[in-house]
């Protein structure tokens, strides 16, 4: 029997949702002009909770919490620090866009951190049930964020469509947590896989017709094809910032809640060739639309959903391989993406005019820090050696490899071939493009600027040196097993 | 009392029309309800799960659900309405919606 | 009998349910929608579920079907009707939904369900508030920061005040 209630597990999820609320509370008696001072709370808040994530790493005895609704193993604790950073991250890049574009919504930090607290919920959730309110937790705030921006329609239709979809990804979800529930007589995880040990007898076609509707669901939050429509529009309308923030942790609670679900624990149901087929459709699909793309927004929104390719990869790898790459790939590609995200954020100071990457033309020898900056954020996309990129996408093929599945390593470096095509025209249209207009100046704003320096270190620190990384990541694997 | 799989069926026809509702049509505020649609599906089959087990967890659920399908409501019709204020349409076509 | 009331309440639920998603006005699908809601509450009052009856007819019809109609009156004029509802998605639509129907019938049909042969504990409330505050202490908190959260992101996108900004307005 396991403890009751084990209070450490959960502090970092405590840790983000009394920031929430202190912001909220300290929203209320702050004139407009101050607002600045939530984001500086929620970055405070934001870095206790990584602390006390990096504290949990050490937590000894039995990590289940809660009557086993929640644990703190080190692949939550991992996959809680990704979220930490992406939303640290995000809200740098947002502080300056938000007192420009929406100064009076100061409740803007405390949708993104109670995002955050249902992403953590998701990652250390070992109960479908709560699985699913931590999707809840972390997509209600969501459909917000992208409507936030009253003054645009865009962000209004982004919300809609955002959230209409949403909701139906989660009926899904949730129907096929009622089948297995009905097959099991519980959602608990642990619970299930004691009780196929024990010899429980259940219907596998059933069961499997649960788990493909769990599956359907996350894969809707994580835009694997062909579940993505979404994600291009909702990614364009919303506001850039907004659209830093969910491309990067939302995506990694989904894959997280799949592996946990599929991968770490014995699965139920060998999804293999499932997992298989979406990951080829997913790379190749997002990877193809992406090259007509003309609005950078729309253009990262394909190459996010190639990501997830790349990681529907590592995911059908499984085993302790597949989770260690997942794992690692999802914190690169958070760092990268935002990366990038900042720049268009930085580049789209004046209006929202420069979205198009034609309108990028002449940047090079006008603006040569962002410039060069970006060019090693698309490299990183594209996976060029030298990058973080690269090092993801090594371990998630060579995995393929190690594991047989030498098809689809094939098709992910064809793939990866293709998007640097897509990622080029950005450089070449930055360096070897003759701007139409004259350009106007931009400034950068500091806290801009920390964002673009901690991600441009971070791509080129793990390109570099990703040992330290890379074992972390392996722990966080080897120890679910 | 009607066997088990009598609850299941009804719940999966419910949950059918849910999605047919969801893909046929071009209202938001229909979808929005074959949506509550598909939760209520799913309320009918955790319910007669936990009637049929004897098992309370699937109660305490459905009323997650509830609480959830209420929070939704909150913020999906505070979008529609506001949508409906810019365009004087809620029709998703007009909005570009479900460009498949 | 319970047979009988079940026959009835499915059928008064199943038609309403399609007259929900194919009527043309928007309005009359809400009434229906209520329909539908209520057979369902009907339905948990034979599985022995009067608590979430009872709360069913008060979440569902007395406060988010109020809530759509009064959305609907804000957005439409209600004696407008016939606009056509549907798009032109037919043939996705009919293969997705067969698909569906006909993978969950087979399913729920070929399994053998493990019915339990205990019997409930009299009180369902009472049992549900004490699994609530014990075994889902963390599900509870969670759904009680959701609302909490869902009304802030209400008030946030339905606030209207503060200038927006000239020019941004690209209807």
């Amino acid at each position: 029997m396991m403890p009751p209630i084990n209070w450490p597990v959960i502090y970092p999820e405590l840790a983000i949702c009394i920031t929430a609320f202190i912001v909220l509370i300290v929203d209320l008696f702050l004139p407009g002009r101050h607002k600045w001072v939530l984001s500086l709370i929620s970055i405070f808040g934001v870095l206790v909770a990584l602390q006390i994530v990096f504290m949990n790493f050490g937590l000894k005895g039995d990590t289940k919490a809660f009557f086993g609704m929640v644990v703190s193993d080190a692949t939550g604790l991992y996959f809680k620090t990704i979220f930490c950073i992406g939303t640290l991250l995000a809200i740098f890049v947002s502080i300056t866009y938000q007192r420009r574009e929406f100064p009076e919504v100061g409740e803007f930090y405390t949708l993104m951190l109670l995002s955050t607290f249902g992403m953590m919920i998701m990652a250390s959730a070992l109960d479908l049930i709560t699985i699913f309110l931590g999707l809840e937790m972390m997509s209600i705030p969501l459909y917000v964020l992208a409507g936030i921006y009253r003054g645009r329609y865009r962000s209004r239709e982004a919300a809609l469509k955002y959230f209409l979809l949403g909701a139906f990804a989660s009926g899904f979800l949730l129907y096929g947590i009622a089948l297995i529930y009905g097959a099991f007589g519980t959602t608990n995880i642990t619970r299930i896989v004691e009780l196929i040990a024990d010899g429980k007898p259940y219907s596998p076609f059933f069961v499997g017709v649960g788990s493909v509707l769990v599956l359907i669901g996350l894969a809707f939050k994580a835009g694997v094809v062909p579940f993505h429509m979404w994600i291009p529009d909702v990614y364009e309308g919303a506001p850039a910032p907004v659209t830093a923030f969910m491309s990067a942790g939302p995506k990694a609670a989904a894959i997280v809640a799949i592996l946990r679900i599929f991968v770490i624990t014995t699965p139920v149901i060998d999804l293999t060739w499932v997992f298989w087929v979406l990951a080829v459709v997913t790379m190749t699909w997002g990877n193809i639309l992406a090259i007509n793309q003309n609005n950078i927004k729309r253009m990262l929104a394909y190459s996010s959903i190639a990501h997830v390719g790349y990681l529907l990869v590592a995911i059908t790898v499984g085993g302790e391989e597949g989770v260690s790459s997942a794992a690692f790939y999802l914190l690169v590609y958070t760092i990268m993406n935002i990366g990038a995200f900042a720049i268009v954020v930085l580049f789209a100071e004046r209006e929202e005019f420069y979205e198009n990457i034609s309108d990028y033309a002449g940047f090079g020898s006008r603006f040569p820090f962002a410039a060069i900056t970006m060019t090693i954020f698309m490299a990183s996309l594209g996976g060029i050696p030298g990058t973080a990129g690269f090092v993801g996408k090594f371990m998630i093929f060579s995995g393929a490899i190690n594991h047989g599945f030498y098809w689809l390593a094939v098709i992910g470096v064809l793939n990866s071939l293709v998007s640097i095509y897509y990622y080029l025209r950005v450089v070449v249209a930055m360096y070897m493009r003759q701007p139409q207009t004259r350009l106007v100046d931009i400034a950068i704003s500091p806290s801009l600027m920390i964002a673009i320096i901690i991600t441009l270190l971070l791509v080129i620190q793990i390109g570099i040196f990703p040992d330290n990384w890379l074992s972390l990541a392996k722990q966080a694997a080897s120890l679910a097993f | 009392m009607a066997p088990l799989s009598y609850y299941l069926i009804l719940s999966a026809m419910l949950f059918t029309i849910g999605v047919w509702g969801v893909l046929r049509n071009r209202n938001a505020l229909i979808i929005f309800m074959s949506i509550e649609l598909m939760l209520n599906a799913v309320n009918i089959t955790l319910m007669a799960f936990s009637s049929f087990l004897k098992d309370f967890s699937g109660q305490v659920f459905v009323f997650l659900v509830m609480a959830i399908a209420a929070a939704e409501v909150a913020v999906g019709l505070a979008i529609i309405v506001s949508i409906f204020r810019v365009k004087e349409s809620i029709n998703v076509d007009d909005v570009n919606l479900m460009k498949w | 009998m319970s047979m009988l009331i079940f026959y009835i309440l499915a059928i008064v639920a199943v038609v309403s349910a399609l007259m929900v998603v194919t009527l043309r006005n928007v309005f009359h699908s809400a009434l229906f929608l209520v329909l539908t809601l209520f057979s369902v509450a009907g339905i948990y009052v034979l599985l022995e579920a009067e608590f979430l009856a009872a709360v069913q007819v008060l979440i569902y019809v007395g406060a988010i079907t109020i809530l759509m109609i009064f959305a609907i009156m804000l957005t439409y004029q209600i004696t407008s009707k016939s606009i056509r509802q549907v798009n032109e998605q037919v043939i996705p639509a009919v293969i997705i939904v067969l698909v569906f129907f006909v993978l969950s019938l087979v399913t729920l049909i070929k399994t053998s369900w493990p019915v339990s042969n205990k019997s409930l504990p009299g009180n369902n409330t009472f049992e549900i508030g004490r699994q609530l505050l014990s075994t889902y202490v963390i599900p509870f908190e969670v759904v009680s920061i959701v609302l909490l959260i869902a009304l802030i992101g209400a008030i946030i996108i339905s606030r209207q005040d503060g200038p927006s900004r000239p020019g941004q307005e690209d209807r």
